[in-house]
């Protein structure tokens, strides 16, 4: 195994692929190894016993991550492996049915000392379930539920099942709008980290509806620079029925109030006073709803269980700390919810932290 | 028109009718949607947020169509009558956290004259026994697919068996029983609840020469999911029965009426108070020809709420009154990380 120097070189270079710089950002060798710093006390962690209390601990990495990535989008599956490269682990990559071509391109382009440690399957074989020493899956609940099955007590298992992101607006600025259509609409929502409800503080003065309203041409103007990919049949078919649905509502109700794209399925953007938090027929797809009084987890009603992130605009960290009843796992500033730090915690896991074992002197 | 009209009798007469001609439908469809148009304010406010009214459709093809989940809000009733004349209310299946689907009734009527009529189309032979793998109208009021068993069951066979749900062990001896007697039969159930009766049957079952099954329904909520060819595989195998005895029924809780196919890659026929129209949904127009879309239904037996439906099933359509049902792409749902939305329509 190469040392963790060499890899930090190696990946930073790596990360120079267009792919990566769309998805993740292009890392530096002082990201790489701040990372390590922060996750595992140091960058030599891995090598060398380090002084921990009145002991001497070594970070021990798994020799075999089993990697099962889902098709929606390739962000989780580029991360997971960023993770298991850096540790220095042999990787084992589940590719979903439909494949990852962006995941795959990248992995081409690895150097050698890092391509070795990478293997691309379609179908997870016995060995693989068996020498596994960490198995992270990217998926639906019941996929997560499904491979759960397969983990043995030695294992860990790191799980990344259904998240969902909401939006909360304090104050509506200039750039606001803009900030909110990005978080929505960039890679099509089709990751954990896209909103799908925004919440607007009604007590500044503008209201949700009205946000709505000045939401829409900036959704315009995102698709016409950044245009959607193309919708399966199914995906246009459930846009099309939710907003046929929305649109029954809103004949039905001043409560509910539908903007959409014209002559496309581009994006749809629905205000609804009711708090309660929906799940987005996705396809840039969101809900826009005043902030309610009492905003917890009972008037968001049971998908807030699965917050992922909320996006807070204006941002600050005090008015951040406000949110953090909702548990969601990561509160960050509106426009950057699909960019998250080299440094979050995904889903809550400290994804270095929880791969590495310990080994003690003392 | 007489704002009065109620197209009850006129829908009922074209029902019972064989023989109907094909263009005796459009002037029937445009009174129903005058008469719903007029009583029922939930689809009037849809169809006049749309630009539609009665005096703008000339044609049934362009007869608004409501989504199955309009269906869903109690708090906007699809009803075309006085909603307090409610007697009969059927609801779609769904986990307790979904809110169901709701179609009211004053009357069951013309939905009992629809399922008879349309089962007579399919000219099964009456059956000394007919064995049902569907809870009971009794046991589920609430069930549409129920109450259409039960229709049918004092209908098609001289008695009546209803069988456990799920099936138990001595169903399938009630079943050896009945196949001994060596009188055709006519099963009756789910898709789901025949591979939960065909997991108990360890030892085949040859049903009587002249024997039948109708399953319906897809495998919601269940792990199993088979194409048609190996279900009827397993009919052939565990029943002895071929795939020309075996019936498709394809409907839904927010319709009164049930579409047919026998065998395998056949298309589903449509009865003649019906038509059916296959969407593009990027652009809400007619799919072109064997172009896979979504199925919009008419049904004049939908008299009490809304006649025209827009399901979320695909089909490709063969013609105003035939279509190869293709069920939903497995491919996109659930999508990712997301947990879908899309809430599924399916029969109680």
């Amino acid at each position: 195994m190469i040392l963790t120097e060499e890899r930090i070189q190696l990946l930073a270079k790596a990360s120079q692929h267009p792919n990566f710089v769309e998805l993740i950002g292009e890392l530096t060798e002082d990201n790489l190894s701040t990372w390590l710093e922060a996750e595992l006390g140091s960058a030599e962690a891995l090598e060398t016993f380090l002084p921990h209390g009145n002991i001497l601990s070594k970070a021990i990495p798994p020799k075999h991550v089993l990697h099962i990535v889902s098709g929606n989008t390739p962000h989780a599956a580029f991360q997971s492996i960023l993770r298991g490269l850096i540790l220095g682990c042999s990787n084992t990559i589940k590719l979903p049915k439909n494949g990852l071509p962006e995941l795959i391109s990248w992995l081409d382009t690895l150097p050698s000392e890092l391509a070795q440690q990478t293997k691309l399957t379609s179908d997870i074989n016995s060995i693989d379930w068996l020498t596994a020493d960490v198995v992270i899956a990217i998926g639906s609940d019941t996929t997560i539920e499904s491979i759960q099955k397969h983990i043995q007590p030695h294992q860990t298992y790191i799980p990344h099942g259904h998240k969902i992101s909401i939006g909360i607006i304090k104050a509506i600025t200039q750039e606001t709008a803009e900030l909110a259509a990005r978080d929505v609409s960039l890679f099509d929502q089709r990751g954990c980290l896209s909103l799908q409800t925004i919440y607007v503080d009604e007590s500044h003065g503008a209201t949700a509806q009205q946000f709505a309203q000045q939401l829409a041409p900036a959704m315009a103007h995102f698709a016409q620079h950044t245009p959607p990919t193309p919708l399966t049949l199914s995906e246009a078919g459930a846009i099309h029925h939710f907003r046929e649905t929305t649109r029954f509502l809103a004949a039905n109700s001043t409560k509910t109030e539908i903007f959409e794209s014209s002559k496309s399925l581009d994006w749809t953007i629905v205000y609804q006073e009711d708090p309660q938090l929906h799940l987005s027929c996705l396809g840039r797809t969101v809900f826009i709803k005043p902030l309610p009084s009492s905003f917890d987890l009972q008037t968001l009603g049971p998908h807030a269980k699965h917050l992922s992130s909320i996006a807070l605009h204006p941002f600050d960290s005090e008015t951040a700390k406000k949110f953090t009843h909702l548990e969601a796992h990561r509160i960050c500033p509106l426009g950057q919810s699909q960019q998250p730090s080299l440094f979050w915690h995904h889903d809550g896991f400290a994804p270095l932290a929880a791969m590495v074992r310990w080994q003690d002197i003392g | 028109m007489n704002q009065a009209y109620h197209p009850e009798d006129d829908v009922l007469s074209f029902i019972k009718q064989e023989g109907t001609a094909s263009e005796d439908f459009q002037p029937l469809a445009l009174k129903v949607f005058r008469y719903q148009f007029t009583n029922n304010k939930a689809y009037q406010n849809y169809c006049q947020s749309i630009g539609y009214t009665p005096d703008t459709i000339t044609q049934w093809q362009d007869i608004p169509a409501i989504p199955t989940n309009a269906y869903k809000f109690p708090e906007v009733p699809v009803v075309s009558f006085p909603i307090k004349q409610t007697q009969h209310t059927f609801l779609t299946s769904g986990t307790t956290s979904d809110q169901k689907g709701i179609h009211h009734f004053p009357s069951l009527t013309h939905y009992e004259v629809s399922i008879l009529n349309m089962w007579d189309t399919l000219k099964v032979p009456q059956t000394d026994y007919a064995v049902f793998l569907t809870p009971s109208p009794h046991d589920a009021p609430h069930s549409s697919l129920s109450h259409m068993m039960g229709t049918l069951a004092t209908n098609i066979a001289d008695q009546s068996i209803w069988f456990h749900t799920p099936p138990q062990n001595q169903d399938v001896h009630t079943l050896q029983n009945l196949t001994a007697k060596n009188t055709p039969l006519i099963l009756l159930g789910t898709a789901i609840s025949f591979l939960q009766l065909f997991d108990l049957i360890n030892t085949p079952i040859q049903l009587p020469k002249g024997s039948f099954a109708l399953e319906t329904g897809g495998y919601k909520g269940s792990q199993r999911q088979l194409t048609k060819e190996e279900l009827h595989a397993l009919f052939e195998q565990k029943l002895g029965l071929s795939s020309n005895n075996i019936i498709n029924e394809y409907s839904m809780t927010e319709l009164s009426s049930q579409f047919y196919t026998k065998g395998i890659n056949q298309p589903h026929q449509a009865p003649h108070w019906t038509r059916i129209q296959v969407i593009d949904p990027n652009t809400g127009k007619i799919a072109p020809d064997n172009t896979p879309g979504y199925l919009v239904i008419y049904d004049l037996a939908n008299l009490h709420s809304v006649m025209a439906v827009q399901t979320q099933d695909i089909a490709i359509a063969h013609n105003e009154k035939s279509f190869t049902l293709l069920g939903r792409d497995p491919s996109a749902l659930p999508r990712g990380c997301s947990r879908s939305a899309d809430l599924a329509t399916s029969y109680a």
